[in-house]
Parts: C-alpha cells; sequence; structure tokens
C-alpha cells in the first residue's frame, strides 16, 4: 500500500512534468484525481488495510494527495497564462484600422474667420455684424464716397434698387456702430461682402473683417503696432512687414499692409508677381469726414480703421490656388482643412 | 498709368538709380508699380535686312524673289510689297521667329520657290497701320542688327496702379516729380510757363456754364501739313500703349501724356462761324457721332463743345466725326480745357465709353496747367507740321476757382502720426515735391498746394503727404494706450459656433454657399402657390443667370453640393449650412435678413469609414431627425426628460412641406410656430438637382433657435437608491404612433418613474396583421428608498393597463 503511494506520486509528479495543454492537464486530472481515477482506487484499498496502519496510511496519502493537486494547479496556471498569450498571437490582427468616428470640418473661412475675430478680441475689440444688403448711405456715402466719385469703381457693385445695394465691404458697420455709440470705440465687424466681378482670383461674394478703434489720441504708429501684432498671430510667425500710401475715401493717411511672401520667404515668386511682398490689410486713419457724418468732433477724436479679406488670408496660409474652390463644397476640398 | 525710363528721364535724371529702385520707390510713395519689364521684347528676335536683288517670281505676277542679306548670311525670301526692291534696308523675320500677333515663321515653298523667312510691314510688326508695303529702314542702315538696336526701341515700361486722390500723376511729369522728391533732384519741363490771350482773332470761344466748364482754352495753327510723326514721338506712344496716327492727333496724345492734360484737335475750316461753344444740347439734338463713327444718345444734361451751329465734341471725352482731323486738313483749332469730373464721368458712364481724356477729366485736371500744356503742343505742332501759331488764342477761366491757402499744425501732424515733427523737416518734406510753405506762428504752417494737387484741400490731407514723404516705414510702431474694457460677446454668434462644433463632431462639414441663387430654386423646390419664399430680392446687374436673385432658402444650394460631391464619387455626403436668406419689404428697402441652418444627408450613414467596422447602412429620416435632437440637446434646448418649448410635429399631408416625401416630413415647432423642418426630400425634386440617390435634410430657423432660452445647468443629487426596469411588449395597431405610447406614460405624471423608453418595434411573424409590437422600458426608482417588488408592480400594472385600454393594445404573447 505505501509501496504503491510511493509510484503513484512518483509517476503523477513525472506525468505532470510532460504535460503542456490543457487537455492533457484534463486527462491527467481525470486519471489521477477523478472520480475513478487512480487515487479513488487507493482511498478504496484504505477502506480493506488493517486498523492499526489506517492513520499513518491515511495521513500519507492525504499528503501525496495534496502535493500532487498542488502541482496539478500550478501547472494549470502556468497552461492557463501561456494559453492568453499563444491565442492573443494570430486571432487578432492588431493591424486593422482602428473603429474611428467620422469627423465633419469647419469651412475654411469659417476657420480663419474665426482665427482673425479671437485675435481681435484677445485685444478687447468687440463684434458686431450688419445687413448684406445694405443702404448707399453706409455703403458709401457716410464713408465719404459720394455719388459719381472714381472711388466708386473701386468698388463693383450689385445693386437692388437705386439705393439699396449688396455691400461692397464691411465698412458700413464703421457708420452704423459710430451712429449709436460714443468714443471709446475697438470693434470688429466680420462678415459677407459682394462685387460684381468673377475670374480665378475673384468670386463675387466673398468674406472680409472690418475694425476700428476711435479714441482721443490714437495715431498712425498705433495702427501699426495692431496690426503687427495681428499679423504676426495670423501667421504665426514674426514676418517683415511694409506699410506703403494708399488711397481709400474714408481713411487718411490711408496704407496698404503687405507682408514678405509667405510662398518664397520674400524672395519673389508667381503669387507675389515677383515683387517679394503680399498685400493683405488696407487700413488707415479714420477721415475726419466720416467723424463728422455720424456727429464726432474730428479735433477732439481720432481712430485707426482696417479692412481685410479672409479668402486671401487661408489661401495664404493654405496654399491654396484657386478662390472658387471656396464655394464649391467639394468634399475633398473642405476636409482637407 | 505707363511710363518708359527714357521718356521720365527727359525730366529727371535716373542715372544710378536702376529702374527696380525707381518702381520701390514710387510704390513707397503710394504709387503702386503692377510692373517693370523690358518694352517690345516681342520684337527681339526681328533683324535688319539688305535687299541684295530683287527679281519677279517667275511663276506669279505680284511676288518678288529677293536674296536678301541679313549679317552673314544670305537668304531667299519670296515678298509680296511692291516696295520690294534691291538696296532697300528692312526687317526680316527668319524662320523660328513668331509675330507679334502670334504668327510664327516657317521655311515655306510659294509657287514653287524657297522662301526662308518673311520681310515685315510695320503693321505686321504693330508699329504702325501701314501695310502698303514692308517697312523702309533710313538708308545706310545695318543689315544683321537686331530691331530694337536699329530702332532704338531698348527701353523699360514701368506700369504704375494709380489710385483716384493723385490725378497728378496720370501724366509722365507727374510721375517724374514724385521720383525728383525722392531722389532731391530737379525736374525740368519743356514749357513751364505761357499766357494766353488776345483780340483779332479769327474764333470766338463762349462758355455757358463756367461751372461745368472752368477753362477753355483754344488756339489756332495755321499752315499744317498733315503726315506721319517721327519716328521718336511715335515710338513714345506706341511704348506707353497709344497708337499713332498723324502728327497732328499724336501730338495731342503725347502731350496728354507729358502733362497729364486731354487735348483735342479740330479740323478749323470744319467749324461753322469759326465758333466754340460749351453747351448743353438744344432740343433738336438727340444724338451725336463721335470720331469711332457711332451715333450716341445726348441727354440734356450732356456737356458737349459745339459750334456756331451744331456739336462738334463730347466735351472732355471725344470729338465728332464732323470736325475731326484729316489729311486734307490745313487749319486746327487746338483745344486745351479743363471740365466737370462729376458731369464727364456722367457722359462716360451712360455712354460706356471710356477714354484717355475721360480717365483724366473724371479725377480732376488741373486747371493751371492748360495753358502751358497748349503752349507746349502749338511748339511741337510748329516743329513738326510745319504749321503756324495764330497770335495769342482764347482763354476762357471765369469758372477757375482761387487758389486756396491751407493751415498745417505741427502738433497736429505729430499726434495724428505718432512721432515728432518741426518746422523745418515738414517744409522741406512738402518743398521736395512743389508745395511751398511758409511760417504762420510756433505751430502752425500756411501751405500753397499747387494747382495740379487738386487732391490737397484739407490739414488731414498735407499730413498724409508729410506721412507719404517721410516714408511710412520710418513711423514708429506702437500699441495704443486704451481704457480697459470688456467686449461684449455677441449671443446669436457664440451660438452660431457652438452649433458649428457640434455638427461637425457627427461627421457634418460645413459649406458656404452664395447668397445669391438662380431665380427658378423655388419652382424647382415646387415650393406651394403663396409660399413666401417665392418672394425673392432681385439684383438689378446679376453676373448671371444662376446669381439673379437673393436665396430664400439654403437647402437648394445644399443639394447642388450634394449632386456636385457624388459626381465626384463621394457619395456618402453630410454637409450643413449656416446663412442667411432674404426676404424682401418692399421698393426701395432693405429686406429681412434671416440667419437659417440646414443639413442634408445622403449616402452611407458611416461615411467614409471603413466597411470593416461598420456595414454600410444608408441613411435614413432618423439620421436628419437624430441630428436635430442632438443639436437641440447640445445647445441645452431639449432633454429627454423635460417638456421643452420646441417640438417635432407630424403635418397633415397638405401642411408637409411640398418638396419631401409623402408621410416623411416633421415640422419643427416652437410653441405654436413653425420654425424648421426635417425630412426625406422627394426623389422627383431631387433628381431635378441631379442627385440619384435618397437625400435626408434639416433647416431650421437659427435666429429663433438662438432666442430661445437655454436650460440653466443645475445639479440634481445623484440617486442613492437602486432602480428598478420593467418592460412592457404591448401590440398595439398599426396606425398609432409609439410616440404616443411614451407621452401617454409621461402624462400620467407617475412619481416613481424615472424614464421610460421605445427599444423595439416589430411586425411580422406572430403579429397580427394591421398590429405592431411595441417593446418599450420603464424605468422606476425612488429618491427615499430601495423599491420593493409590491410597490413597483402596482405602478408598473396600472401603466399597463392603462396603455393597453387607451390604445386598443394587447400584451404580447410569447
Amino acid at each position: 500500500m505505501e509501496q504503491e503511494l510511493r509510484t503513484l506520486e512518483r509517476e503523477a509528479s513525472e506525468g505532470l512534468e510532460q504535460i503542456s495543454t490543457a487537455n492533457e492537464l484534463e486527462e491527467f486530472r481525470i486519471h489521477y484525481l477523478g472520480r475513478k481515477g487512480q487515487f479513488s482506487g487507493i482511498m478504496e484499498q484504505l477502506k480493506a488495510v488493517p486498523k492499526e496502519d489506517k492513520p499513518r496510511l491515511g495521513q500519507l496519502a492525504n499528503t501525496v494527495k495534496k502535493q500532487i493537486e498542488k502541482a496539478f494547479s500550478v501547472k494549470k496556471e502556468q497552461i492557463a497564462a501561456g494559453a492568453t498569450t499563444s491565442a492573443a498571437i494570430g486571432s487578432i490582427d492588431l493591424t486593422l484600422p482602428g473603429r474611428r468616428p467620422e469627423q465633419g470640418r469647419l469651412h475654411p473661412v469659417t476657420q480663419i474667420m474665426t482665427e482673425v475675430c479671437s485675435i481681435f478680441e484677445s485685444m478687447g475689440f468687440s463684434v458686431a455684424e450688419g445687413p448684406d444688403v445694405e443702404q448707399d448711405r453706409y455703403n458709401f456715402e457716410a464713408l465719404n464716397i459720394p455719388a459719381h466719385h472714381p472711388a466708386r469703381d473701386m468698388h463693383d457693385t450689385f445693386y437692388v434698387s437705386d439705393s439699396i445695394l449688396l455691400r461692397t465691404h464691411t465698412s458700413p458697420m464703421q457708420a452704423r456702430i459710430m451712429e449709436q455709440q460714443e468714443p471709446p470705440l475697438r470693434v470688429i465687424a466680420p462678415g459677407k461682402v459682394y462685387r460684381c466681378d468673377s475670374d480665378i482670383t475673384h468670386t463675387p461674394m466673398f468674406h472680409q473683417v472690418e475694425g476700428f478703434l476711435v479714441d482721443t489720441n490714437v495715431s498712425f504708429a498705433d495702427l501699426k503696432g495692431v496690426l503687427s501684432v495681428f499679423t504676426q498671430k495670423i501667421f504665426d510667425a514674426d514676418l517683415p512687414l511694409r506699410f506703403r500710401p494708399s488711397f481709400f475715401p474714408f481713411t487718411e493717411p490711408s496704407a496698404e499692409v503687405d507682408i514678405a511672401c509667405v510662398i518664397c520667404n520674400g524672395k519673389g515668386c508667381r503669387v507675389c508677381k515677383k515683387t517679394g511682398w503680399l498685400e493683405i490689410l488696407g487700413a488707415g486713419m479714420i477721415d475726419p469726414e466720416v467723424f463728422k457724418q455720424v456727429g464726432y468732433d474730428p479735433e477732439k477724436y481720432s481712430g485707426f480703421a482696417f479692412g481685410l479679406g479672409i479668402e486671401r488670408i487661408a489661401m495664404l496660409k493654405y496654399g491654396i490656388d484657386d478662390i472658387r474652390l471656396y464655394y464649391e463644397n467639394d468634399l475633398r476640398f473642405l476636409s482637407q482643412f | 498709368m505707363k511710363v518708359t525710363l527714357d521718356w521720365l528721364n527727359e525730366y529727371v535724371n535716373t542715372d544710378g538709380i536702376s529702374p527696380q529702385e525707381i518702381a520701390d520707390h514710387l510704390t513707397m510713395l503710394g504709387l503702386e508699380v503692377d510692373s517693370v519689364e523690358e518694352l517690345f521684347q516681342e520684337l527681339a528676335p526681328l533683324k535688319t535686312a539688305l535687299i541684295v536683288t530683287a527679281e519677279p517670281h517667275p511663276d506669279a505676277d505680284k511676288l518678288t524673289l529677293c536674296q536678301v542679306s541679313v549679317g552673314d548670311e544670305t537668304h531667299q525670301i519670296v515678298c509680296g510689297a511692291p516696295n520690294a526692291r534691291a538696296g532697300l534696308v528692312t526687317c526680316v523675320a527668319l524662320p523660328g521667329t513668331i509675330l507679334p500677333d502670334g504668327l510664327k515663321i516657317k521655311k515655306s515653298k510659294i509657287r514653287g520657290v524657297k522662301s526662308n523667312g518673311m520681310l515685315c510691314s510695320e503693321r505686321e510688326l504693330g508699329l504702325s497701320q501701314d501695310h502698303t508695303g514692308i517697312m523702309e529702314l533710313p538708308a545706310g542702315t545695318d543689315h544683321g542688327l537686331g530691331l530694337l538696336e536699329a530702332l532704338d526701341l531698348n527701353d523699360i515700361l514701368i506700369e504704375v496702379d494709380l489710385t483716384p486722390n493723385r490725378p497728378d500723376c496720370t501724366s509722365v511729369i507727374g510721375v517724374a516729380r514724385e521720383v525728383s522728391g525722392i531722389s532731391r533732384r530737379k525736374l525740368s519741363r519743356p514749357v513751364e510757363e505761357a499766357t494766353l490771350g488776345g483780340r483779332d482773332q479769327r474764333f470766338s470761344v463762349d462758355v455757358e456754364s463756367s461751372e461745368l466748364c472752368p477753362r477753355y482754352s483754344a488756339r489756332l495753327i495755321t499752315n499744317v501739313t498733315i503726315g506721319p510723326s517721327p519716328w521718336w514721338l511715335r515710338k513714345r506712344l506706341l511704348s506707353v500703349g497709344i497708337r499713332p496716327i498723324n502728327n497732328v492727333v499724336d501730338i495731342t496724345n503725347y502731350v496728354m501724356m507729358e502733362y497729364g492734360q486731354p487735348m483735342h484737335a479740330f479740323d478749323f475750316q470744319n467749324l461753322a462761324g469759326g465758333a466754340i461753344l460749351v453747351r448743353q444740347p438744344r432740343n433738336q439734338e438727340t444724338t451725336f457721332t463721335t470720331l469711332d463713327n457711332i451715333e450716341r444718345p445726348l441727354e440734356p444734361s450732356t456737356l458737349l463743345i459745339c459750334d456756331r451751329d451744331k456739336p462738334v465734341a463730347l466735351a472732355g471725352i471725344m470729338g465728332g466725326l464732323n470736325s475731326e482731323v484729316s489729311e486734307a486738313t490745313t487749319e486746327v483749332l487746338l483745344e486745351s480745357a479743363c471740365f466737370d469730373p462729376v458731369s464727364v464721368r456722367k457722359t462716360a458712364r451712360r455712354l460706356k465709353l471710356a477714354t484717355e481724356a475721360s480717365y483724366r477729366f473724371e479725377r480732376g485736371v488741373d486747371p493751371g496747367g492748360c495753358v502751358v500744356a497748349m503752349e507746349r503742343a502749338v511748339q511741337l505742332l510748329c516743329e513738326l507740321s510745319g504749321g503756324t501759331a495764330e497770335d495769342m488764342g482764347r482763354d476762357a477761366y471765369s469758372g477757375v476757382r482761387p487758389l486756396n491757402s491751407l493751415t498745417l499744425r505741427i502738433s497736429r501732424t505729430s499726434n495724428l502720426l505718432g512721432m515728432p515733427f518741426d518746422y523745418e523737416k515738414i517744409s522741406e518734406l512738402l518743398q521736395s515735391i512743389g508745395i511751398r510753405t511758409k511760417p504762420k506762428d510756433d505751430d502752425t504752417l500756411w501751405v500753397n498746394p499747387p494747382t495740379f494737387r487738386v487732391d490737397l484741400e484739407r490739414e488731414v490731407d498735407l499730413i498724409e503727404e508729410v506721412a507719404r514723404l517721410v516714408g511710412y516705414n520710418t513711423i514708429p510702431t506702437t500699441l495704443p494706450m486704451v481704457h480697459m474694457s470688456y467686449p461684449e460677446q455677441d449671443k446669436n454668434r457664440r451660438l452660431r459656433s457652438q452649433a458649428q462644433d457640434l455638427l461637425t463632431a457627427i461627421s457634418f462639414s460645413e459649406a458656404i454657399n452664395y447668397s445669391f441663387t438662380s431665380t427658378d430654386h423655388p419652382q424647382k423646390m415646387e415650393l406651394a402657390e403663396g409660399d413666401a419664399r417665392h418672394e425673392q430680392v432681385t439684383l438689378l446687374n446679376p453676373l448671371s443667370e444662376e446669381q439673379a436673385v437673393m436665396r430664400t432658402m439654403l437647402l437648394p444650394g445644399l443639394l447642388e453640393n450634394v449632386q456636385r460631391n457624388i459626381s465626384f464619387q463621394k457619395t456618402a455626403v453630410k454637409l450643413f449650412e449656416i446663412g442667411k436668406v432674404f426676404t424682401p419689404t418692399g421698393a426701395d428697402q432693405q429686406p429681412v435678413e434671416t440667419t437659417f441652418l440646414a443639413g442634408v444627408l445622403s449616402g452611407n450613414r458611416h461615411g467614409a469609414s471603413s466597411s470593416l467596422h461598420h456595414k454600410p447602412v444608408p441613411v435614413d429620416i432618423f439620421d436628419a431627425k437624430g441630428a436635430v435632437e442632438y443639436l437641440l440637446q447640445g445647445m441645452r434646448l431639449r432633454s429627454n426628460s423635460i417638456d421643452t418649448a420646441i417640438s417635432f410635429q407630424i403635418p397633415a399631408t397638405d401642411h408637409s412641406e411640398t418638396y419631401t416625401e409623402p408621410g416623411q416630413c416633421l415640422i419643427i415647432h416652437d410653441k405654436d410656430e413653425i420654425i424648421g423642418s426635417l425630412g426625406k426630400i422627394n426623389p422627383v425634386i431631387a433628381r431635378k438637382f441631379g442627385v440619384k440617390q435618397d437625400v435626408y435634410y434639416f433647416d431650421i430657423n437659427f435666429d429663433r433657435l438662438c432666442a430661445e432660452p437655454a436650460s440653466e445647468k443645475s445639479f440634481n443629487s445623484l440617486p442613492v437608491y437602486p432602480a428598478v426596469k420593467r418592460d412592457i411588449a404591448l401590440v398595439i395597431p398599426d396606425h398609432v404612433p409609439a410616440g404616443e405610447l411614451l407621452a401617454a406614460i409621461r402624462e400620467t405624471k407617475e412619481q416613481l418613474i424615472e424614464n421610460c423608453a421605445i427599444f423595439d418595434v416589430y411586425q411580422g411573424k406572430n403579429i397580427e396583421d394591421g398590429h405592431k409590437s411595441v417593446a418599450l422600458s420603464v424605468t422606476y426608482r425612488s429618491p427615499k428608498k430601495t423599491l420593493t417588488e409590491k410597490v413597483v408592480e402596482k405602478s408598473h400594472s396600472k401603466i399597463v393597463k392603462m396603455l393597453a385600454s387607451r390604445f386598443e393594445g394587447s400584451l404580447r404573447q410569447g
């Protein structure tokens, strides 16, 4: 009996060594530890041993069984751990793409518009919007552009009637706001504007942001300062800037603002017409005539105004080469931004 | 405005300054240079050639067979010109040359004889209208030279994009003045000063309205011989793009380019009564034929130059055919005048007749310059046409305003520009371009702008001159000192941005369409008669039929976008647009502008994402409805648990949007008012927009959404006790909307019900025909205790009983 137990212990421990799969382990369990297994047989025999031997043999049998059970459970854990690793390799292909939710995109014009507005809002400008269909009075007269002035040639205007038109710039908001509020003022006016002009560089509708600041003692140097900050932030670079004289009937002195060409770094290319400079803003000190029209005292107040085209900035920032793409709403275009 | 370097040099010495430097200076002075380029480059490949022998073509009467020397080479060329003769130096285009009109010269055979190039006429070279024969170069000109060199055509063209405030720079002298100012070099003009006026003349000048014609000066030149201008003059005109005509006309054009003073030459023989009368049309004068032989309608306000009997010119725009200088002309009456800018502009715009003269008069011609320019033209005429100037001419100048003297404050200049100035600096700058100054007091200057600077009328105009001349880039860069304030945010703008973010997060991309659309969109959408969206704001001058009216709805534009995307193989489309629509309010009134939010959905629900994880499923109306529910929830305008003002309602058939498929339209209400709709676009309508796949949409008045108060964020304690969920499967008649079951449950206001939801609707096997099984789940919870089975059962059975009796339902068996 004792001999049999020792043999069983040895065989079981050797058998366990050989086992490497869960199936073999199960066979082992059935063979040794199962209800009709080897151990059950020995326990059965135990009933027949002489009474005085029973406690000793019984204890031995128990110890052997516990040892086998312990070795079995260690093996079982080993196999289980091994199984997870090997099963993973081969059954889940991790090179497959993730389950990615589809994402929509904001129109690039909206993106740039938001960026432009937030730069000025950070500098304390408030945002105001006005009508697209505007009165001649606000679009022209109040901005010192009387009827039959050659400056009207700079605006190819869509008319709805003699005195109603599609605004050609967002500058009418200057007059609208100043009519209602007293200085100090810091306002930007984003929106759609319209000109009857359509070719590879012009669409009949585009987006502008007008801005103006009115207070006592505002100077041209201040205009340069604010616009320098803006161009640095919007292009995220300390680009060379130049201010050069220009003409707008509602500002004097008037300026065009050029940045060093972002395409060729100022060396001269097709986009900058070999000048190395790109025009991005029109600006100037608000003309005293505009102040008089809204009842401000031009001796007391001064201010500057500026206007910029959103599509133009988007073209420069993103390298878009055909302005007509903006309004085709082609997903192949929209999804790039 | 075009000027050439050679021409500029006539008035200011530009030695040592490169053309590019001149261009940069001009640009930084506010005369933006568009381009700097070498002139006549298209003529660079052409060469001078000597005809050595010229014999008749063996096989054609009118052709000549020429042996031509071009430097060391000799070529045989067949020529059709009558003046092709031995000994003539002319111009040759050898094979490979492309002529200015685009013609490429090739080796060829003409009537069996080889021809190795072409001898050119002046017209073929774009140098004149002369096509009577090949070009005749002065005898003794070397052959084999480049044509540019032989004709001294090497020059550089500088093109300036002039702003409307600088009429003084519509002349070469005007541009030269700016160059002289910046380089501090002297400006010299061929004629600096002149006077006019005498008695005993053979002609009279009378101006009826001196407001419309402040000045009119005229001189009579006799013994004129009309002929071609000398080459130097033709070359100048050609270089700035003006076609040479004859010596008299060329001189008037030349002086206009030189001084900026438009001039006109009348054939004096054709001026009845030797009279010039500046007036508006008489009653019977309704049309006038200009020298381009076009009959132009006149209006009572059109300013005319007339003789005793009839109009002879449209003042400041174009002369008449009846008094044009011709080859027979021997006496010329020369006009140098100044007309009212608005009057000239109105007429030029009305007649769509923009000329070099009208361009200048519209901007303002120097009334002080008429006589100087006249003197210059007279000198040239006498020199180049053999003419004689009759006495002193006439000068009517009663409309010329006296010169104004302006004051300029040094402190104001310094404050406005943000840098310090003093008297010396300001006067030095202004005097560099001929503006005289003298001190008035410690802070003030007297400034006398010259007459050619019609734009200098106010102190601020002078400050701009100072800024321009000192250079904008020398003005410092500072930030304004301002009072701190909080910029109020526009609520609608903030909500718009929120809606944009919400929709892009659920895979809608943003579209922006033109605000103007095709007139026929309302018809295409089959809007009902009387639908307000038929009423459109119409443009008077649209670019095309497709952009003729302001839109009254966003959907047509989005449908066009769907079509475009599908045609480029993007069949899964989800787009939205937030934009204005326009409702007319009356003639000469601004329309009402309302912001709408619209979206379209078509094709695969999962878009372009891999079908690996999502089997492709086409979108349906619940995607559209879900998007709106999600948007409203995101904007805190609607939630699952509470009743909100905004609701979806199933319209009666005749109240659906006309462009939807029957039974697939929901109307969005704000209380009792309709603020939008969603549904499926009727395939018939979609097809009209070229879309063959199903399209779903939503369309909401966004201004109304913005006006709706958003629910406040407020905290509710987290439940402590567990919830109990009970399901009901109720078989009800098909026609009962499932949503009404939920509404009925909510109506009971049963305290313990936390939530109720539909989780399945089933029809088919085991369900009686004309019925459906709706599976609901009801969640019970008490904030005070754990609910017992008994309590839940009591509530739940009440709900089940209520539903069954109210909706003719039965509990589903099995």
